[in-house]
């Protein structure tokens, strides 16, 4: 299902002398089994985008387009120029109804998502969204269980209290919450941040398990090794508008770019274009970690003899 | 737009005044609505002028006036039921009937409106609007934390028989610094559980009790976490209840601050004479008016 974006604008609390204007004149297209990573210092506008996308906050002009849904916020909302607020008003009381569709449909994780948990049991807090979205007591259930068999938690889970679990299950069981939905794009808004290296791992295993069967992924990070290793286009944002948009092994390659933006390409990444500089005839699009960096060495140094 | 009673960061002449000088003028305002000045249509006259007043200051401030109104729907539904109450059962026989209300035609019964009644009714709405304008006066132009500290100044007294103001001062001023933490993980879980599928809006009764205990559990966990953090961050930095403490934010008394209270002790002065001297500026001008 491709996510476009066009003219997105949005202004927080507009007219009030703390307007701070958050997201400027975004055109994007996600396409259909996409991995896109967004990239940007905090305040540029990354959650602000992130909550566009399925409709909780919604633009103060532009269009959000998700498959068959449809938020328009253009010109018949201004007035002079102006924002006419009451109409949006009127708009979004009307939008609620299938906004929920659309929810469905783009799952989204918030960061630290482990403070959404509620219920008394692991199995119940997952089966909570499923069951909002209308299924039946039994399907909610088997969706949780295949959501939390999907985020590596077992039976032994299932009726444990969410709240005595580890920082890294908490993640997970809230994770699933969103996997059980079984979105056909899942959004997440720094999800690796303090995890441990083994959950990091598991987690960006399973996003990238995912991905491979048809789920779009879009992510906020500041991890550039994680940008690397697993995107396939890095947009970069800063105070709400898009510097970047091409992947990530010619974004990282553009060291004055990465310099001024205050980036620090990955120490693999930056390695290798060192290596390539000194004379070893590296293909850099080949580079994702260290084995593969490890293989492409071998490679290089096997045609140069 | 401002909402009713937030803090709007202008820097208005009233949002520089002292804000122990704005207390004390919302309580000096507030005793003034609550005075008798004689007759009712005396006092609404003063209201009237009251009115004025606080209107000028308000537009002074650019706080907003119009939107008391607007966010208190409920006022709305009070201002009826209390019509209503006072219509049907105000006990004041001696003013005039406005009109009466035909009950049964041929008995001849019904329910008169007296004028006493709905004079009554505006009397009430007239103080509650003139109560919520001071008191929104006072806390769109002050910061939480101001108004904390001056609440301890004027509650210094206490400290002579042991009372411990400045311990009252500290919680409330943690409590109000936060509000606007707990706003935002208010609305950042709000939107999580929305992305859940969540409609805090719609939907049955009982599940609007559920959406809800989705919203306060994971709320009161992380107030408790974050309390029990900053009670660790305090105590790591040496935080002693009954040390003495220094300000970090000391007033400077200006000559506007000056000048305001001399404004505030001649309006309180002037309200507290006719109080006392009730004059009838109807009876003096030789106006009749209805009696109530």
């Amino acid at each position: 299902m491709p996510v476009r974006l066009e003219h997105v604008n949005f202004i927080y609390s507009p007219g009030s002398p703390s307007q701070k204007k958050a997201l400027n004149d975004i055109n994007l297209l996600f396409e259909d089994g996409c991995f896109t990573a967004l990239i940007g210092k905090t305040g540029s506008g990354k959650s602000t985008l992130i909550q566009h996308l399925n409709g909780l906050l919604l633009p103060t002009s532009g269009v959000v387009e998700v498959g068959s849904y449809l938020i328009d916020m253009t010109l018949e909302y201004k007035k002079n120029g102006k924002v006419n607020t009451s109409l949006m008003k009127k708009k979004h009381k009307k939008k609620l109804k299938d906004v929920k569709g659309l929810r469905k449909k783009v799952g989204l994780v918030f960061q630290f998502p482990e403070y959404q948990l509620f219920e008394e049991t692991v199995l119940k807090d997952v089966s909570y969204g499923p069951k909002n979205f209308g299924a039946s007591e039994e399907e909610a259930l088997n969706m949780s269980k295949e959501a939390l068999k999907k985020v590596g938690l077992g039976e032994d889970f299932y009726n444990r209290s969410p709240f005595e679990l580890s920082g890294g299950e908490k993640r997970r069981v809230a994770i699933a919450g969103i996997l059980a939905l079984n979105p056909e794009v899942l959004v997440l808004d720094e999800p690796t941040v303090g995890l441990d290296a083994e959950s990091e791992q598991n987690l960006m295993d399973l996003l990238s398990g995912l991905n491979n069967n048809g789920t779009s992924i879009i992510l906020a990070t500041h991890d550039m090794d994680v940008v690397l290793r697993y995107a396939t286009r890095a947009l970069v944002l800063e105070n709400g508008s898009i510097l970047r948009d091409e992947t990530p092994i010619s974004l990282f390659q553009d060291r004055e770019f990465l310099k001024t933006s205050s980036l620090e390409p990955p120490k693999v990444f930056s390695f290798a274009l060192q290596l390539k500089e000194r004379g070893l005839p590296i293909d850099l699009s080949r580079i994702k970690d260290c084995d593969s960096l490890a293989d492409e060495i071998v490679r290089a140094r096997r045609e140069h003899d | 737009m401002t909402s009713f009673g937030r803090y709007s960061s202008y820097h208005t002449v009233i949002h520089r005044i002292d804000c122990r000088v704005k207390l004390m003028a919302m309580i000096l305002f507030l005793v003034s609505v609550f005075l008798n000045y004689g007759t009712p249509w005396m006092n609404l006259v003063i209201y009237g002028g009251i009115f004025i007043v606080l209107l000028s200051i308000s537009l002074v401030a650019k706080a907003s006036f119009l939107s008391l109104f607007r966010s208190l729907k409920a006022l709305w539904f009070m201002i009826f039921l209390l019509l209503l109450i006072n219509v049907l059962f105000n006990g004041n026989d001696n003013s005039m009937i406005l009109f009466t209300i035909p009950f049964n035609a041929e008995e001849g019964t019904g329910v008169a409106i007296r004028l006493g009644a709905i004079i009554n009714v505006v009397y009430i709405f007239v103080r509650l609007v003139l109560v919520l304008m001071v008191t929104n006066i006072l806390t769109q132009t002050t910061k939480p934390m101001e108004l904390t500290a001056s609440l301890e100044w004027l509650f210094y007294p206490l400290k002579l028989i042991h009372i411990p103001v400045h311990k009252f001062a500290m919680a409330l001023s943690l409590a109000l610094r936060f509000v606007p933490t707990l706003q935002e993980q208010t609305s950042r879980i709000m939107k999580a559980q929305a992305s859940r599928g969540v409609d805090y809006k719609q939907g049955k009764f009982k599940e609007k009790i559920k959406a809800l205990v989705s919203l306060i559990i994971p709320l009161f966990m992380s107030a408790f976490l974050t309390s029990g953090e900053l009670a660790d961050a305090m105590e790591a930095r040496g935080y002693d209840p009954d040390g003495k403490r220094t300000k970090f934010k000391t007033d400077t008394w200006g000559m506007r601050d000056t000048i305001s209270v001399i404004f505030l002790c001649l309006f309180t002065a002037g309200f507290i004479t006719l109080a006392v001297l009730k004059p009838d500026l109807f009876a003096a001008l030789n106006i009749s008016v209805p009696a109530l």
